[in-house]
C-alpha cells in the first residue's frame, strides 16, 4: 500500500482512528509519518484540508520574512492561520505565499502547471504562453538530438510569438 | 409547497438506472469549483460579504440558460431536517448542514445539475448522472460553467489555473467521482487489491458520502485526487479508463462466483430479497447489504421482478431523514427501522 501523503514510499505506518462509531485508516510511510507529526490526526475528521494543515505544520521555519508574517494585503490571512486551516484566505493568497505553497502543490499534485481551461477574459495569451512553453521543450529535445535546423526553425518561430505578445502588450498600455 | 418538498416528492433522475453499466455504477457525479477574483474565500468572508456573494451569484444564476427552472435554496430558511435530507440526496454537503449562514442551493428540478454557493467555495457546481455517464456530466456542468464566465470574474492564475481555498483543488478545480458497486470483488476478497491498484493511479476510495465516510452496502466512490498537470479531458478519460478495468474485475469476480458457487450465491440473493420483502425492524447498515445483494441478483439476471431504479430510490428514502420527512415527524432509531422496513416492504410491492 502506498503512502497518503507522498503517494511514492510504501505505507509502513496504519493509524486507525475511532471518531464516533465510525473507524477511518490512515496509511503513511515512516518519514511522512515522522515529518509531519501526527496532530493532524486527532482531529474529527480526516479531510484534505486537514492533511494539508498537518503538512504545513512543520513548514513554519521556511517563513521569514515581516512581510509575510504580516500576512496577504488582500484578506489578511497570515501564514499561521493558513498552517492551522489548510485553507487560503482569498485567491491573492496564491500569490502572496507562493514561495511556501510552490512545495506543497507539487507534492499534492505531483505538477505546478495548470493545463486546463481557461476562462475566457484569459483566453489569448494564456494559449499564446502554453504554446511557446511547448515549442521550447521541442527546442531543448531537438538540441540535445542534435538537429540544429529544426532548433534553429523553433528558436524562430518562439521569437516570432514572444514578439507579437509584447507588440500587442505595448499597445494595451497605449 | 416549500423547494425542499418539491423535492423530496419525487426520486432523483440521476437514480433512474438507465445508462452504461447502471448494474455496477449507481451514478457518476462531476464537480467545478470556482471563486470570485479577490473577494475573500467562503471562510475567512464577513458575515456582510457573504451575503453579498450569496445575492449575486442567486441573480446570475437565474438569468443563465442552463439553470432555467431552477428552485432555489436559500439555508437560512432551512431546518436542520431538511439540509440533511438534501445531504443525504448528495445535493449539499455536510459542511453546509452545520455551517449555512448566506449559503445557498440551485437546482434544477431533476437534480442532475445543482450549485452550491458559498460552501467552502463560492461556486461549485455539481452534475449527477445515472450509470457510467462522466462524459455526459461533464459537458453539462462545462456549459454551465461557460456561461457563468461570461458573467462573473473568475479567480484565475495564468499558471496554477482556478484558485480554490483548499490547495488541493487549485487548477482545474475539477472532481469526477463515480460510484461504483462492487460486492463481487468484496466476496473474494480482491477488493483491496483493487482499491490499492486505484490508489496508485492517484485515485481516492471513499465511502458512500465522500471524504471520511465509511463503506455501506459494497459501495465505492473513486475519485480524481490531481487537479493540476491535466487537463480536465484528460482527468475524465483518466478515471474512466480506470473504472472501466475495475468493472471488468467485478464482473469476472461475480462470472467465478456463478461458477464455482451458483447455489450459494443465489440462496444469499434469494434470502436478502426475502428479508427485504418480509422483515418488520431493519437498520440502514443492514438495509444497504441486503440491498447490494439484490441488487447483484438483478444485474447477474436471477431476480427479474424489480427495476433497478427501485432498488435505487430505496437507497435513498431508507436513510434517517429521508424517512422522517416521508412520515412527516422526527423518529427515535428503532423507530426508524420500523417505517425502513414498512417502506422497503411497500416498494418491493408484496
Amino acid at each position: 500500500m502506498v503512502c497518503q501523503v507522498c503517494k511514492e514510499r510504501e505505507a509502513t505506518i496504519h493509524f486507525t482512528n475511532m471518531v464516533g462509531n465510525k473507524v477511518e485508516k490512515i496509511h503513511l510511510c515512516h518519514l511522512c509519518a515522522e515529518e509531519k507529526g501526527f496532530d493532524y490526526l486527532k482531529k474529527s475528521s480526516f479531510g484534505m484540508g486537514d492533511l494539508l494543515a498537518g503538512l504545513l505544520g512543520n513548514a513554519s521555519g521556511k517563513v521569514k520574512t515581516k512581510q509575510v508574517r504580516r500576512g496577504c494585503p488582500n484578506c489578511g490571512t497570515s501564514y499561521a492561520r493558513f498552517k492551522k486551516v489548510g485553507r487560503l484566505g482569498c485567491s491573492e493568497c496564491y500569490d502572496f505565499f507562493k514561495d511556501q505553497l510552490m512545495p506543497l502543490l507539487r507534492g499534492v499534485h505531483g505538477d505546478t502547471r495548470h493545463l486546463g481551461k481557461i476562462p475566457k477574459r484569459f483566453g489569448k495569451r494564456v494559449t499564446l504562453q502554453r504554446r511557446v512553453h511547448e515549442l521550447k521543450e521541442d527546442l531543448r529535445r531537438a538540441v540535445e538530438l542534435e538537429q540544429y535546423e529544426r532548433a534553429a526553425e523553433l528558436r524562430d518561430e518562439i521569437k516570432r510569438l514572444t514578439n507579437s505578445d509584447e507588440n500587442r502588450d505595448e499597445t494595451c498600455r497605449q | 409547497m416549500s423547494a425542499v418538498k418539491e423535492l423530496i416528492g419525487k426520486p432523483a433522475e440521476w437514480l433512474s438506472g438507465e445508462n452504461e453499466e447502471s448494474e455496477l455504477v449507481l451514478s457518476s457525479r462531476v464537480r467545478l469549483a470556482r471563486n470570485i477574483d479577490k473577494l475573500p474565500f467562503t471562510h475567512t468572508g464577513r458575515e456582510k460579504v457573504m451575503a453579498d456573494i450569496c445575492g449575486t451569484l442567486k441573480e446570475t444564476l437565474s438569468s443563465v440558460r442552463s439553470m432555467k427552472g431552477a428552485l432555489v435554496i436559500e439555508m437560512d430558511e432551512t431546518s436542520e431536517p431538511d439540509r440533511m435530507m438534501l445531504a443525504e440526496r448528495h445535493l449539499i454537503t455536510l459542511d453546509v448542514v452545520k455551517n449555512y449562514r448566506d449559503r445557498a442551493l440551485v437546482v434544477r428540478p431533476n437534480e442532475k445539475l445543482s450549485v452550491m454557493i458559498n460552501e467552502e467555495d463560492h461556486i461549485r457546481l455539481q452534475a449527477i448522472e445515472s450509470g457510467l455517464s462522466i462524459r455526459q456530466a461533464f459537458t453539462s456542468v462545462d456549459r454551465l460553467d461557460n456561461e457563468l464566465d461570461r458573467q462573473l470574474t473568475y479567480a484565475f492564475s495564468e499558471n496554477l489555473g482556478y484558485l480554490t481555498a483548499c490547495p488541493t483543488n487549485v487548477g482545474t478545480g475539477l472532481r469526477v467521482s463515480a460510484m461504483i458497486h462492487l460486492p463481487g470483488l468484496v466476496h473474494n476478497k480482491d477488493i483491496a487489491q483493487v482499491l490499492d491498484g486505484l490508489r496508485n493511479v492517484r485515485l481516492t476510495v471513499r465511502g458512500i458520502y465522500g471524504e471520511g465516510t465509511e463503506v455501506m452496502g459494497n459501495l465505492f466512490q473513486v475519485s480524481n485526487s490531481v487537479t493540476l498537470g491535466l487537463s480536465e479531458a484528460d482527468t475524465v478519460k483518466n478515471i474512466e479508463t480506470h473504472i472501466r478495468k475495475v468493472l471488468e474485475f467485478e464482473k469476472k469476480a461475480r462470472e467465478v462466483l456463478l461458477k464455482k458457487a451458483r447455489s450459494l450465491l443465489e440462496d444469499k440473493i434469494w434470502r436478502a430479497y426475502g428479508i427485504l420483502k418480509s422483515a418488520r425492524l431493519v437498520g440502514s447498515k443492514e438495509a444497504m447489504g441486503l440491498i447490494s445483494a439484490v441488487r447483484m441478483g438483478i444485474g447477474l439476471g436471477i431476480i427479474t421482478d424489480v427495476p433497478m431504479a427501485v432498488m435505487n430510490e430505496i437507497l435513498i428514502m431508507i436513510q434517517p431523514m429521508h424517512l422522517q420527512a416521508l412520515y412527516n415527524k422526527p423518529m427515535i432509531p428503532s423507530e426508524r427501522d420500523r417505517v425502513r422496513a414498512d417502506y422497503i416492504r411497500s416498494r418491493l410491492g408484496k
